[in-house]
């Protein structure tokens, strides 16, 4: 080419303010739908709440902000027992999703192959139906004397958890460990998939080179693998553990009167009992609980040092 | 633990690379035809050749990352054929390389010594990064390093380990060219220090020149000639190798006469001169034969001036179509009856103004520059697509 093509004038031009100007509240425009959604329906009822759980009155003369906080203290020494029982079993449910989870997640990422669609279709396929329909489907499956429970026995499997308090006699169902099992089948979905985006993301090339630099398989996957994997851990486990902390189906549906959760005491305050201070200072007690905790986790698991 | 034993035993065994009837087939396609290939140890070795050739297949079965289908790899005198990767005293630099992107660099570069439970890494680990110029850079993550750095960091990575064979996976493909150039020198320079026998794919013919002392140049899974650098250009044997290396004049013409060494063709409506020890075709008279000459090694005269034309060159007269200035040469492309588009490269000493396209001119060279070729071959085969993307052998590889 020996034509020289004039370069396009690289200084702003004073008449080129006006659109960028126009520009500028384009972002605030693009946040105002999700802005105001969350005002209405997120921010206000919080608000709501927190002024309920402050109030102090009856049902028949009318509720008034008194700024009662001793109901925050009532509520927790009340009902701690079902805050521990919740966190104790989110975390099961949480570890057992990770257990079953991570070798599914690694399964598609890295050895399906064409299969791949498939497996992940079967990983989301129960969310077409109902979470309640599914819950109960587990009523029956872990039904008394059902094969799953007369296998269990069988293989004394019972007798073990029997041991450890999960189950009582020979019975699974009305125990803690067919909560727990509920929790974890109704959750593996979310501890699946983001475990799956993330190993999905490591370059395969890197298990080549971890390879080439003398490590076996077995190091590969701890050096390597899965500290790159841990974003998906990570957000797998809050997925996981956060909802299922404040669950009250399948404790409900699954459990008995001893293994009720915090939900399943938020849920009767509000809707049988009426004493919505209560209610709410609960529920403003299991945000405050999760909060701190997940805080807690994510710095501990440094993720925010991960690529 | 028996892979820091291999690695320690390497002085006795010898670094040369021997492959023995390899192969590759993935289902129904071959990637690499049954091989013999032997790299001698201390050498710089260049695997050349086009995307999906399979050269990168090659290299992945010296490192143990890909089963061969047949045939056994050895080095110096160890069969490594069943050996994993994490066993054999042999590493890669890849082409994306593979740096761990949550380790740090002092991480990365330590990364195969402690696998082989080695616990003072630190001083290696220095020495090394020093050797690469990147001391200052440990504790930072390969994210926050340039091209040229990560690059750096992959060779590191690979040589503290001393292996026996040093294998480099297209390494400056994704450097742009003056990185490129700085950085071939830089190997060359770091290869030389070390002495260990490395193994470079690349499709560019130009690096492998640069940096090897021997080049095979390979073609849909097989080695079409292997050399020094200055033999494959001087006497390619195929059209693959005329076309891959550089840029070729092939003229097809019939053997005329023999007289003792030289052999006279019939080209165009001329004559050419071939001497006899430069063809690797049958020269039957009658028969047909590709006659090859390099675009620098050719003259140019105005067809005015061809009675200044000393006598004993081969000749060829033409019309030039396209001329393109590009400082150190100009390119001329002239069309001729022997060959349509004739490609001459003139030095720009004394330029003759008059060259402009439309000319009528007259090509000469010395007969001895010429080369024959089996005119049983395409005569373009290795022209398209010779400098393409690295993408279907990739493909393949996974």
């Amino acid at each position: 080419m020996t034509t020289v093509t004039e370069a396009p004038p690289l200084a702003p031009a004073p008449e080129r303010k006006p659109p960028r100007r126009r520009g500028r509240w384009t972002p605030y425009l693009l946040l105002l739908p999700g802005l105001l959604w969350l005002v209405v329906f997120f921010a206000l009822p919080v608000i709501y709440q927190a002024s309920t759980s402050v109030q102090t009155g009856s049902l028949e003369e009318g509720y008034e902000v008194t700024w009662h906080f001793a109901t925050y203290w009532d509520a927790l020494s009340a009902y701690w027992p079902q805050f521990i029982r919740s966190v104790l079993y989110a975390a099961s449910a949480t570890v057992l999703c990770l257990l079953l989870g991570y070798p599914l997640a690694y399964l598609i990422a890295f050895r399906a192959g064409r299969w791949r669609n498939l497996i992940m279709i079967l990983v989301i396929a129960p969310f077409f139906t109902s979470f309640l329909i599914r819950t109960l489907a587990w009523k029956t499956i872990l039904a008394d004397g059902g094969p799953v429970v007369g296998a269990l026995d069988a293989l004394h499997v019972l007798d073990v958890t029997n041991l450890l308090g999960w189950t009582a006699g020979d019975r699974v169902l009305a125990t803690p460990l067919a909560v727990v099992c509920g929790l974890t089948y109704n959750f593996l979905p979310f501890m699946i998939l983001p475990l799956y985006t993330s190993l999905e993301r490591i370059d395969p090339r890197l298990h080549e080179a971890a390879n080439d630099l003398y490590a076996r398989p077995s190091t590969t996957f701890r050096r390597v693998t899965f500290p790159l994997s841990m974003p998906g851990v990570v957000s797998g486990t809050l997925l996981t553990f956060i909802p299922a902390t404040g669950d009250y189906i399948n404790a409900d549906l699954l459990g008995s009167t001893d293994t009720r959760m915090v939900g399943n005491v938020i849920q009767t305050q509000f809707l049988r009992i009426l004493d919505y201070p209560t209610a709410a200072a609960l529920s403003f007690l299991l945000m405050a609980a999760i909060l701190f905790m997940v805080t807690f986790y994510i710095r501990k698991s440094g993720t925010e040092d991960l690529v | 633990m028996k892979t820091t034993k291999d690695t320690t035993t390497a002085g006795n065994g010898g670094g040369d690379v021997r492959l023995t009837g390899i192969s590759k087939t993935y289902g129904a396609f071959t990637a690499v035809h049954p091989l013999d290939l032997t790299v001698p140890e201390g050498s710089f070795f260049a695997l050349l050749g086009a995307s999906g050739c399979g050269k990168t297949t090659t290299l992945r079965m010296i490192a143990g990352l890909e089963e061969p289908t047949s045939g056994t790899v050895r080095l110096g005198d160890q069969d490594v054929t069943a050996l994993p990767p994490y066993k054999r005293p042999v590493n890669t630099v890849f082409q994306s390389y593979a740096l761990f992107p949550h380790l740090d660099i002092f991480e990365n570069v330590a990364f195969g010594l402690r696998r082989r439970g080695i616990k003072s890494v630190r001083k290696q680990v220095e020495e090394m990064l020093d050797l690469v110029q990147l001391g200052e850079q440990a504790r930072k993550k390969p994210h926050q390093l340039s091209g040229g750095q990560q690059q750096r960091v992959a060779v590191a990575r690979a040589l503290i380990n001393h292996p026996r064979v040093l294998l480099l996976d297209e390494p400056l493909g994704a450097l742009d060219l003056k990185l490129r150039r700085q950085m071939q020198l830089e190997l060359k320079r770091i290869q030389t220090e070390v002495g260990i026998t490395f193994v470079h794919v690349t499709h560019d013919q130009e690096e492998a020149m640069t940096m090897a002392d021997t080049v095979a140049v390979m073609n849909a899974g097989r080695v079409e000639q292997l050399g020094s650098p200055t033999d494959l250009y001087e006497n390619p044997r195929t059209t693959f190798v005329a076309n891959f290396l550089g840029t070729s004049n092939l003229i097809e013409a019939e053997v005329d006469s023999k007289s003792g060494d030289e052999i006279v063709l019939k080209a165009g409506g001329g004559k050419l001169v071939l001497p006899g020890a430069r063809t690797s075709a049958p020269t039957a008279t009658g028969g047909k034969v590709l006659v090859g000459v390099r675009p620098e090694k050719i003259s140019l005269t105005h067809a005015d001036d061809a009675g200044e034309i000393p006598e004993g060159r081969n000749r060829i007269t033409g019309r030039i179509v396209d001329s393109s200035f590009i400082g150190v040469s100009t390119q001329f492309v002239v069309d001729s009856p022997a060959c349509s588009d004739f490609e001459v490269y003139v030095q720009n000493i004394d330029r003759d103004t008059r060259l402009v396209p439309g000319t009528e001119v007259v090509l000469h060279w010395n007969p001895a520059h010429t080369f024959g070729l089996d005119a049983a071959q395409s005569p373009l085969a290795g022209t398209v697509g010779s400098a393409g993307v690295e993408t279907v052998e990739e493909e393949v590889a996974r």
